[in-house]
């Protein structure tokens, strides 16, 4: 009893996610990280990515391939079976340690409104983009390295030069935060629409991930996440 | 080169007024900006609505003063650097600086691939600044009448923007100075013209006297508009003014 109980609450806690399937598909048993996954991956394609990599004979079987679901990224998967009722995945997450360098360097207090505007005049002018804000202007000024912060939002904007229109979006995230030094912070979201598809630059990642911000592409539409600093 | 005496940089385009906007915004941010465009678009009067008190520096020399050591640059927070474009090793020179903070400028064919400036604003030229350019001619042409004692308007002048703020301070300058001139001044002016062009090499009576038939001739043809009415006014043969107009057939 006290060994179930233990492992259970080790697989909880674990940052990978860990899925059990019947073979019917069905759920029967996942950790807090597999509930967070679930919002960006449904669990039958989870399931068929199981089927898929499965060990041909009884047994666990680890793959390393490239993952990524949104702003999750995985670089590898443990799929195994020991009967033909079950069937066990865990994805290996990718965790960068670099952001955590940048969180705290050279950070200043300032209106992110003011930067968004500067770097999109700056990216986007002189061409007949018609843009659409939506900025909730209840965020106070907020603790960024503006250096990286406007070299991030550069280039993103690149990313729409050729767009006729954009919509941007401003706003905190509901029920998400950022545990910095223990500290809890709410989440900013940009959020970057066109009217057609924009995909991720390797430029834009590169930069964003020296400016300790998340972006990440959902059906053409760009995300940057980064924590609330007062 | 001219030097500006504009004191504020002119904005009343739209595209002027952004970069304004702009540089004021990137004011109180502690982050490198960049100020790029073609000769006299305002460069150097934009930098000084971003930075008034900071130390300014032609890259070039700039660069040359950090390799001999002949520059203390822990004593600045603050520099301003023209013509970024020219610098001989520009990532050398970005990691010697890493911690002033520079305002630069640069031509529009500068690539900045290492991301060493966050702000970047481009001026267009006068040609697409109708607003700023009538702006612009009418504070030279005030400018260059109280100092010619002359009323001539921004209408009575012909500019030339080829480069930009600078070609347009020049041609107004010059031709009200033109204007302005009498008889005397005139003859002195060709005098000195004369004497110098005779010191340069034999010249006959024939190749210098253009210099006062060509605007004669393009005068008239401005006033009188024909031929006929030219030969008349001027008193003078239409067969012989008609061989003049063809002999300067090209400076007409």
């Amino acid at each position: 009893m006290y060994k179930e109980n233990f492992y259970k609450k080790l697989v909880n806690e674990s940052i990978n996610p860990f899925v059990l399937f019947n073979n019917d598909a069905k759920l029967i048993d996942y950790n807090n990280e597999a509930e967070i996954l679930f919002n960006y991956l449904a669990p039958s394609k989870l399931f068929e990515l199981a089927l898929a990599h499965s060990p041909h004979n009884f047994g666990f079987e680890r793959k390393y391939i490239n993952l990524k679901y949104t702003k999750l990224s995985f670089y590898a998967i443990l799929v195994g079976y020991i009967d033909d009722e079950y069937i066990a995945i865990e994805l290996y997450k990718q965790v960068n340690t670099e952001k955590e360098i940048a969180k705290i360097h050279n950070i200043k207090l300032v209106n992110i409104f003011s930067l968004i505007e500067i770097s999109k005049s700056t990216n986007l002018n002189n061409k007949e983009i018609k843009i659409e804000e939506i900025y909730d202007v209840s965020i106070p000024e907020v603790k960024v390295n503006i250096n990286n912060f406007l070299l991030t939002l550069n280039e993103c904007f690149v990313l729409f030069q050729n767009s006729k229109t954009i919509k941007i979006k401003v706003n905190i995230k509901v029920g998400e935060y950022e545990i910095i030094d223990i500290k809890k912070h709410n989440v900013i979201e940009i959020e970057c629409k066109s009217e057609s598809k924009i995909e991720l630059s390797k430029k834009l990642e590169e930069q964003a991930l020296k400016s300790h911000i998340n972006v990440y592409e959902i059906e053409g539409v760009l995300k940057m996440e980064f924590p609330m600093i007062l | 080169m001219i030097e500006s005496s504009m004191k504020k940089f002119i904005h009343h385009s739209a595209s002027s007024k952004k970069a304004l906007q702009i540089a004021q915004m990137s004011s109180s941010l502690p982050v490198n900006v960049l100020i790029s465009g073609d000769i006299g678009v305002g460069k150097k009067l934009l930098c000084k609505e971003i930075t008034q008190n900071a130390e300014s520096f032609d890259a070039l020399e700039l660069e040359q003063l950090i390799q001999q050591q002949k520059i203390d640059l822990q004593s600045y927070s603050i520099i301003v650097a023209y013509n970024i474009d020219k610098l001989l090793n520009k990532k050398q020179f970005f990691q010697n600086i890493t911690s002033i903070r520079i305002i630069a400028t640069s031509s529009l064919e500068y690539n900045d691939r290492q991301n060493n400036f966050p702000v970047k604003i481009e001026l267009e030229p006068l040609s697409k600044r109708k607003n700023d350019l009538i702006e612009l001619t009418k504070f030279y042409t005030e400018e260059a009448n109280k100092i010619y004692l002359c009323d001539k308007t921004a209408k009575d002048i012909e500019v030339d923007i080829s480069e930009n703020g600078i070609s347009l301070k020049k041609s107004i300058y010059k031709s009200i100075l033109f204007n302005s001139m009498s008889k005397d001044e005139m003859m002195n002016a060709l005098y000195n013209y004369f004497i110098n062009e005779l010191t340069k090499g034999t010249k006959s009576y024939k190749e210098l006297l253009e210099i006062f038939e060509v605007p004669l001739i393009k005068a008239s043809k401005n006033i009188y508009k024909s031929q006929v009415q030219m030969a008349k006014n001027l008193d003078i043969n239409r067969i012989t003014l008609r061989k003049k107009i063809d002999t300067y057939f090209e400076s007409i």
